[in-house]
């Protein structure tokens, strides 16, 4: 499926995740309390300048964020109205700057290596029954859900479509809901068909 | 004796109707049929091949093990091939998806995952692996899941309507690829002239056995019975 | 876990991810407002599932998009997510999820329709947007009521989305009154 992993390797892309995650929160700890607008734009321009390294792909990634201006503006405008400007401008630029900078871990990183990196993290959930293993199942599942699950609402709009010649939507909804708690037994039949949810690390 | 399936005797309700009456079987053929009307109970005969559901009365036997008192191991011992695939397929992927079943079988990923390139390879399918499962037709997700249980080495395989979405040709070449299996095949099917080749066919009706015996003797007679109840 | 938890919680968590690929709804009541089924979502996960599944659901989606996955509505996803304003929302759906089940549960020997609405308004929209507002407050050093007048345009759409919810559990729980998990468990 659709990932926001950037296929094209970049010097980012060599970095263990473990160790990304690390900077990541650390930069994240370290910036925010903080009430300096200099070191706010020089972690913005820090931030373009490790984009621009990365290459032509990653730098129409920030595009992504364009969505967010009136999110931005809105913000800006409270704290002007607020008297304080200068507030407003360290929180927007913050705000980018980390956005981006989670972003940049996100695009380097393979979901699978990500697991892994975090698997350590999930073996506390192991004494409540939650191995990692099963969370891995779980991940798959979920994904594999997905396009069938679309699959199953562009049925069930056909189908309605054809009775009535206009489209579903909100109405197919409990449709939807009850189909897809049959599949949910028809898998689980079919998963303990095949020793059932596993146990354990994730070897 | 290991290679047969035993059933001693056994009854089941389901939802309170009874749907499985005082069955006693001994199935120790390669090729077996198992057909009759919906809700005659065939589909839960064979779940009490893999511990999916249990006898109320009467003991089951597969290939040595009881179905109650060694249920953990079955799903090891008896491949189910459902009737939809998209009910069964839990992975994304074709290789994850092969890989789960090894995983399950105590290899460790690294192990499964090439484990399931060689296991693909055997069907001719190594281009299959990072294919998104959902890209698949109906007949390749079915054979999909027919490698992801043969990979487990399952003594016995069965299958619960396995060709009710496929078209002729596909079904030819999965019912080809069954036949040459060397498993021991319990097939539930409405399309009767897989049997051809089957060394016995059992009717089951109301929960009963009707009739069991060679294919053209057992298929003639259920049709019969079908075109006069009519 | 029992298979089948696993399972419904897996498959609530794509739901929830479908909810944002689909093109906006157009309710005719909303004056042609469409609106985005996602945050529909939380409360389809609590009232259907019940508290503990249906906060394990988002939970999940969460940590798939945590992992790299485009799958909040626009397609959005990734850590990114987790570092914006909006922030508290997304945690606010694990405890909007949570709570509505709660309620479908304490409400259970009401009507469907009433006990889905409460639940799916008290969780989806009062307890979402606590967390939400606090988040935002926190992330961008704005006052409660600030943040406040930030969020206050959505409720009207997440009032309707609530209706909804609500319609579909009482239809759910005429065609197949064992689906309503949170009913029973």
């Amino acid at each position: 499926m659709i990932s926001l992993y950037l296929a094209e390797r970049t010097w980012l892309h060599g970095i263990p995740a473990g160790w990304k995650l690390i900077a990541l929160a650390l930069i994240s700890l370290a910036m925010t309390p903080l009430d300096n607008l200099p070191i706010m734009v020089a972690l913005n321009v820090a931030t373009l300048a490790l984009y621009a390294s990365l290459g032509r792909a990653a730098m129409a990634q920030i595009a992504l964020l364009r969505p967010m201006w009136p999110l931005f503006a809105i913000l800006l405008a409270l704290h002007w109205w607020n008297g304080d400007i200068r507030l407003g401008l360290i929180v927007s630029l913050r705000i980018l700057a980390m956005m981006l900078l989670a972003n940049a871990v996100t695009m380097t990183t393979r979901m699978d290596a990500m697991m892994d990196a975090i698997e350590p993290v999930l073996t506390p959930l192991g004494w409540i029954g939650l191995s990692p293993r099963a969370v891995a199942l779980a991940v798959a599942m979920m994904i594999r859900f997905v396009p069938l699950l679309f699959a199953l609402w562009e049925a069930l709009n056909e189908a309605y479509r054809a009775r009535t010649g206009k489209r579903g939507g909100w109405r197919l909804l409990s449709a939807f809901c009850i189909q897809t708690l049959r599949l949910s037994h028809h898998t689980a039949e079919a998963l303990a068909a095949r020793g059932g949810a596993p146990r354990g690390p994730r070897r | 004796m290991s290679g047969a399936i035993l059933f001693d005797n056994v009854s089941l309700k389901r939802g309170g109707r009874e749907v499985l009456s005082g069955i006693s079987l001994e199935l120790t053929e390669r090729r077996i049929g198992l057909i009759g009307n919906n809700g005659s109970g065939k589909s839960s005969l064979v779940r009490l091949l893999n511990g999916l559901l249990s006898p109320d009365t009467g003991r089951v036997n597969v290939h040595g093990l009881d179905v109650k008192d060694d249920v953990a191991e079955l799903p090891r011992k008896v491949g189910f091939i459902f009737q939809n695939p998209d009910h069964q397929i839990i992975f994304p992927t074709v290789a994850e998806e092969v890989a789960f079943s090894l995983e399950q079988s105590g290899r460790t990923r690294r192990e499964a995952a090439a484990e399931a390139n060689a296991a693909l390879a055997r069907f001719d399918r190594e281009a299959w692996a990072e294919r998104p499962v959902h890209a698949l037709s109906e007949g390749e997700k079915q054979l999909l899941c027919i490698i992801a249980v043969l990979v487990m080495e399952p003594a016995v395989l069965v299958l619960d309507e396995p060709f009710s979405s496929l078209d002729l040709p596909t079904r030819r070449r999965l019912e080809r690829l069954i036949a040459g299996l060397p498993q021991q095949i319990l097939m539930i099917a409405h399309e009767f002239d897989a049997y051809a080749s089957y060394d016995r066919v059992i009717w089951l009706h109301e929960g009963c056995v009707q009739m069991d015996g060679q294919p053209d003797e057992v298929v003639g007679a259920y049709r019969a019975f079908a075109e006069a109840s009519q | 876990m029992k298979d089948r938890s696993l399972v419904q919680i897996a498959l609530y968590a794509a739901i929830f991810a479908v909810l944002g690929l689909l093109p906006r709804f157009d309710i005719p009541l909303a004056g042609g407002v469409p609106i985005t089924a996602q945050s529909m979502g939380a409360m389809l996960a609590g009232v259907m599932l019940g508290g503990w599944r249906g906060a394990l659901a988002i939970i999940l989606l969460l940590f798939v998009v945590a992992l790299g996955a485009p799958l909040l509505a626009g397609g959005r996803g990734g850590l990114g997510v987790f570092f914006s304003p909006s922030v508290g929302f997304l945690f606010g759906w694990v405890a909007a999820a949570f709570v509505a089940g709660l309620l479908m549960r304490v409400l259970r020997n009401q009507p469907v329709f009433a006990s889905a609405l409460v639940a799916s308004v008290v969780g989806g929209i009062v307890v979402l947007y606590a967390f939400g507002i606090v988040g935002m407050s926190l992330m961008t050093n704005l006052s409660l009521l600030d943040a406040t007048k930030a969020c206050l345009i959505f409720i009207p759409g997440d009032t309707i989305k609530a209706v909804l919810v609500a319609l579909v559990a009482q239809t759910v729980a005429r065609g197949m009154p064992e689906a309503l998990l949170s009913r029973s468990a």
